[in-house]
């Protein structure tokens, strides 16, 4: 059982506020969506749940079994895709898999990791420079490179983006193979994505 | 792993250690490296080029003979530290061009990713001397008494560059002013080790009885002391 609370929290760049005093708590099998317009903070948002940006005020706590998760462990426990980070581009599919596994501290198994990336249709991608794919491959790939460790807080920033239809599917299932797991936070503002959601936070407001 | 019906997959977890994830960084870092070459290039060129120009220009007949081994340090180590600083201080940089910084923050420990990248340096510096050193010997003429000493000169020296400019590297990597923050927290930083190493160096070569040695013994300290503090900074600088 995990648990996500966040209180009061805001981030401002010098003067200008991007959003203040947002608070909300979910639980293993929550799924929630922030939307907003262009520039209100969503990505922001993910950032400082993931740890990667402070908050200029408020708290962000993580929870496991009743066992506060300290900010320097949360990588462990935290799983995310966004357009802004970015694989290793002069690493095939394969290596990018592997050097995640072992950063990670998972037991690396080369015929497993085909079967994870058969899965996500890049298989007979695994042998190629990640530079040569399309976006949409990159974005299956980013979602692998999220999953390998099982994370109980999911963090999706745009997760369908540039997917097809296969692609999209394989987002569905993991939203929905996430309830049973841990928490999702979807930031979008595609329609599609907000409604795998239970609740909505809209930063325009 | 195995997946499961749904997409997800079980990970068989084993214990991971700063020294497991370092070492998965530097080995990413020497991959990637054997394939786009930029800092073995960028090295290797400035390294070779001020080499080949020290040696025509100066060669072995225009110094005293009783003052080469005081400015054959000093040349050695000028071409050195500049070849290192041309290349490691993108160490960091190239991760946070490239997009990759955010996803190595959430995936390794922000010491193991020093080491790591420490490891990456050391090797660099490492293939530079392995190549530089014999060949500045070579067509230098430069006699070195004691052997043992100038070469643990090298490797203290080097462990200690290292170390420094990993720092610096790190330290620059997200500011606009990169090359000139680099050079200008460079100098005060690297210094007291440049300076050691010469004299050091040239102590080694005049074959002063055993003279070298405190050189080697500062120099070690020196990259003792940086790793240690880095290892206690690094973090703060890698977390926003």
């Amino acid at each position: 059982m995990c648990t996500l609370k966040v209180t009061g929290i805001g981030k401002y760049f010098s003067e200008t506020i991007l959003f203040k005093d947002i608070s909300f708590a979910l639980n293993s099998g929550d799924v929630v969506a922030i939307t907003g317009w262009n520039g209100s903070g969503k990505s922001t948002m993910l950032r400082i749940l993931a740890g990667l940006v402070r908050p200029s005020a408020g708290l962000v706590e993580m929870f496991c079994d009743n066992k506060s998760i300290p900010k320097k462990s949360r990588r462990q426990y935290v799983g995310m895709v966004a357009p802004a980070l970015s694989l290793y581009d002069e690493l095939t599919a394969i290596e990018n898999m592997e050097f995640f596994c072992r950063v990670r501290g998972i037991a690396y198994d080369r015929k497993s990791c085909f079967n994870i990336l058969e899965r996500v249709d890049l298989v007979k991608h695994a042998e190629k420079i990640c530079r040569t794919f399309s976006s949409g491959m990159k974005q299956r790939l980013k979602l692998v490179q999220a999953l390998i460790h099982n994370p109980p807080f999911l963090l999706l920033d745009e997760p369908g983006c540039n997917l097809d239809s296969r692609g999209i599917k394989s987002v569905k299932n993991i939203i929905s193979d996430q309830r049973t797991c841990g928490i999702t936070v979807i930031a979008s503002n595609e329609k599609r994505e907000v409604d795998y959601a239970d609740s909505i936070i809209n930063l325009s407001n | 792993m195995h997946p499961t019906k749904s997409g997800r997959w079980i990970t068989q977890t084993v214990s991971s250690t700063y020294l497991t994830e370092a070492v998965a960084i530097w080995l990413r870092d020497l991959r990637s490296e054997f394939r786009t070459r930029y800092a073995v290039n960028s090295i290797l060129m400035f390294a070779l080029t001020t080499l080949v120009a020290v040696s025509f220009s100066i060669g072995s007949f225009r110094i005293e003979e009783s003052e080469r081994p005081f400015l054959y340090a000093v040349l050695l180590w000028i071409i050195l530290v500049f070849s290192a600083l041309s290349g490691l201080s993108r160490s960091f940089v190239k991760e946070q061009e490239a997009g990759t910084m955010d996803i190595l923050k959430l995936s390794a420990r922000p010491q193991a990713v020093f080491l790591g990248k420490l490891f990456f340096n050391l090797t660099m510096l490492g293939a530079l001397e392995l190549i530089i050193v014999p060949a500045f010997i070579l067509l230098m003429e430069y006699k070195i008494r004691f052997p043992g000493c100038f070469a643990a000169m090298m490797v203290t020296g080097g462990i200690g560059l290292g170390a420094g400019t990993t720092l610096v590297a790190a330290m620059i990597a997200q500011a606009d002013a990169r090359g000139a923050l680099f050079s200008a927290l460079s100098f005060p930083l690297l210094l007291p080790l440049i300076i050691t190493a010469i004299k050091g160096s040239e102590r080694a070569a005049y074959g002063i009885s055993a003279a070298g040695w405190p050189e080697v013994k500062i120099a070690a300290a020196y990259a003792v002391i940086m790793i240690t503090v880095s290892l206690l900074l690094f973090p703060l600088i890698w977390e926003e």
